[in-house]
């Protein structure tokens, strides 16, 4: 067992509506204990950051800036070192929807909470059960039936130095009904946040999904997001990753339903000597799904992606349509990229694929490119950019878009080729 | 323009270039003919600055500037232009980003004002129509699923919009039919100006029919063997290299 989860557990206070939960967190963490190296889980992630560490408790922290996506107007929410400072019941929101805190008194919010709390979300993920059991500062965003908000919620997680920070979101989407959520994550001191998101979307409801896993340094970043789909139910996400010393996303999308469409764009840049890991598993339990999944990353010197994709196609799932595609480029002989797609079919009618490829700087093309004059950083993005660039083009939101593209092309621009 | 001084390059330590001369004044236009395996591919790439070409010994000036001095992209700025003779494919840019950036940079180089979107647009599509390419190109991938005669013709109108000083054409009649040479031969012919210089690489007389070359130079064995006027290519068409002897065959070997 590691100092750190020790102390997780002896920190844990369970109280409130959500024991049930967490006292079940808690359990499976004391029995599965600290995951041994030979994990698969954790393989190629080395969890040593952590292991060793002293837990430290939230407190109440200081606004630090929140960063501004240009020209969208969404309703932002913001958790610094683990605290909500956003006083949601001051929020204009627009009718249809509600924004209230998981801290809630009323025991129909707390029924709607528990109903997705801890319940999308599978209990293999360590960092999520330890989520479920200490997370004190969290969101519920429900959106009522048949009711599309265009307006954008933006949830926003910073974390100053020297901190432990666990924050939830939770979402229930009824329906018919549509909405867009943006989890957005950054700074680069010494800290550790666990940030789960759990999303319940009915019947043909919609949801435009973002994750912004930004970061960096000395920060350690373990999360996920997770989403249940039910009859006809669409999700576009699109999520972003930079490294870190240790930077985990888990995604997991349950199609409960049939007819229901997830398609999910992934991209990573990482610059020298970070680390960042993606574990994706699509369930597909219920006949008629679509998944498709680009996830698409660039390893600079020194970096580490992990990249695990999973499909999983159930004996009844019939009809499935499954694409999951990952593709890299390393930077330099001393990246490294583990990936693994996975497909695992046990239903016989069924279309799917599934491929990973890892690319190296093409030689040829860069130099045709300088023959004509175009500057060395240049072509290289426009060279090495296009495929992420097409992730980019195909982010739904224009501002998201616009905001996207300058600071990657700019952060891969300042990556060294070696 | 140019004037290439005793030059000896390598690839991969095989010496391919031996001792090569070239004066090349402005609005000249010099065909360069050989044998395959004679070096005319490899000298557009040394002169050009490609990775892994080594210069061991002699001197090469554009404009009284040191061309080996200087990295790829700063040669194609200073005015040198070579048209491949297997145009890369880039898919994932657009002809026209990267047509854009170019032409922004030799801009630059000259002291210009980068063209905007809409300026570029305009002369991108003169320079379309010149060469007989469908203006859709333009929003394609750099070369991506060209044909081999689209893929040369889309080489001159790169170089109709860099406006360079010197132009290395090399093989830019391979793999073409009749009306397609004589197109790619109209758009090189179109920026002929008096000052614009042009070494044609080709292994047919064909093309020198289209392009009326100054000086036409036999290159075997990594140097040039001999020199004469367009009589020559018409020599070399008749009665092959066996006059070259010794040479030729060293070449082949």
């Amino acid at each position: 067992m590691s100092q750190w989860l020790e102390q997780v557990i002896d920190a844990a206070q369970i109280s409130d509506y959500l024991a049930p939960v967490r006292q079940q967190a808690l359990e499976k963490l004391k029995a599965d204990g600290w995951p041994a190296r030979r994990n698969e889980s954790w393989r190629f992630t080395p969890l040593t950051p952590v292991e060793k560490r002293e837990a430290k408790q939230a407190v109440q922290a200081d606004s630090l800036p929140v960063p501004a996506i240009d020209n969208l107007n969404a309703i932002d929410l913001v958790f610094v070192d683990g605290v909500l400072v956003t006083q949601v019941n001051t929020l204009n929101v627009p009718a249809g929807m509600s924004i209230t805190s998981l801290n809630n008194d009323d025991t129909a919010t707390q029924q709607a909470i528990s109903s997705v709390y801890g319940q999308v979300k599978p209990t293999r993920h360590m960092f999520g059960l330890v989520n479920d059991a200490l997370c004190q500062h969290g969101i519920f965003i429900n959106v009522e039936a048949g009711v599309k908000i265009d307006t954008p919620v933006r949830i926003v997680n910073m974390a100053s130095q020297n901190v432990d920070a666990h924050t939830r979101v939770v979402v229930k989407v009824a329906e018919g009904a549509s909405a867009t959520v943006i989890e957005q994550g950054f700074g680069d001191a010494e800290s550790l946040t666990t940030a789960f998101a759990e999303y319940d979307l009915a019947d043909d409801a919609h949801l435009e999904h973002y994750r912004f896993a930004m970061f960096t340094g000395k920060a350690k970043q373990l999360g996920g997001s997770h989403f249940k789909l039910h009859n006809r139910t669409t999700l576009n996400s699109t999520m972003v990753g930079y490294g870190s010393e240790l930077s985990r996303l888990d995604v997991d999308i349950h199609h409960a339903g049939e007819f229901a469409d997830a398609k999910m764009n992934a991209i990573y840049l990482l610059a020298e000597g970070e680390l960042f890991d993606l574990h994706s598993t699509i369930e597909h339990a219920m006949p008629n799904g679509t998944t498709e999944e680009n996830a698409r990353g660039i390893v600079g010197d020194k970096a580490r992606a992990v990249f695990n994709g999973r499909i999983h196609i159930h004996r009844d799932a019939q009809k499935t349509l499954a694409e999951l595609n990952n593709r890299n480029l390393l930077l330099s002989r001393r990246g490294v990229i583990n990936t693994k797609p996975e497909l695992e079919i046990y239903a016989d009618d069924v279309k799917c694929a599934h491929g990973a490829t890892v690319a190296e700087i093409e030689e040829e093309a860069l130099y045709y490119m300088l023959t004509r004059g175009v500057s060395r950083s240049k072509a290289l993005v426009m060279l090495n950019f296009g495929f992420i660039q097409e992730l980019i083009n195909d982010v739904p939101n224009a501002a998201v878009r616009e905001w996207l593209a300058p600071i990657l092309s700019e952060r891969f621009a300042q990556m060294e080729v070696k | 323009m140019l004037s290439i001084k005793n030059l000896h390059a390598s690839v991969e330590e095989k010496n391919i270039i031996k001792g090569l001369n070239l004066e090349v004044k402005p609005g000249e236009v010099h065909a360069i003919m050989g044998p395959n395996g004679a070096g005319k591919s490899t000298l557009g790439y040394v002169l050009s600055g490609r990775d892994g070409y080594e210069v061991s010994e002699g001197e090469a000036t554009l404009n009284g500037k040191d061309l080996l001095e200087l990295e790829v992209e700063e040669r194609a700025r200073e005015g040198l232009f070579l048209a491949f003779q297997y145009p890369v494919e880039i898919p994932g840019v657009s002809n026209m980003e990267f047509m854009k950036e170019s032409v922004n940079a030799m801009r630059e180089q000259r002291g210009e004002a980068p063209l905007t979107a809409a300026e570029f647009l305009k002369k991108a599509k003169e320079a379309c129509k010149q060469v007989q390419l469908p203006l859709d190109f333009l929003k394609r991938g750099v070369n991506e699923g060209f044909s081999g005669g689209e893929k040369k013709r889309n080489e001159i109108m790169q170089m109709i919009l860099l406006e360079p000083k010197l132009c290395i054409l090399d093989e830019s009649d391979s793999g073409l039919d009749v009306d397609a040479l004589q197109v790619v031969a109209d758009g090189v012919n179109s920026q002929r100006d008096g000052e614009r210089s042009f070494i044609v690489v080709t292994h047919y007389q064909r093309l020198l029919d289209y392009i009326k070359p100054d000086f036409v130079h036999i290159l075997a064995d990594g140097k040039i063997v001999k020199s004469g006027d367009a009589s020559l290519a018409l020599e070399v068409e008749k009665s092959g290299y066996a006059f070259l002897g010794k040479a030729y065959e060293e070449a082949e070997a």
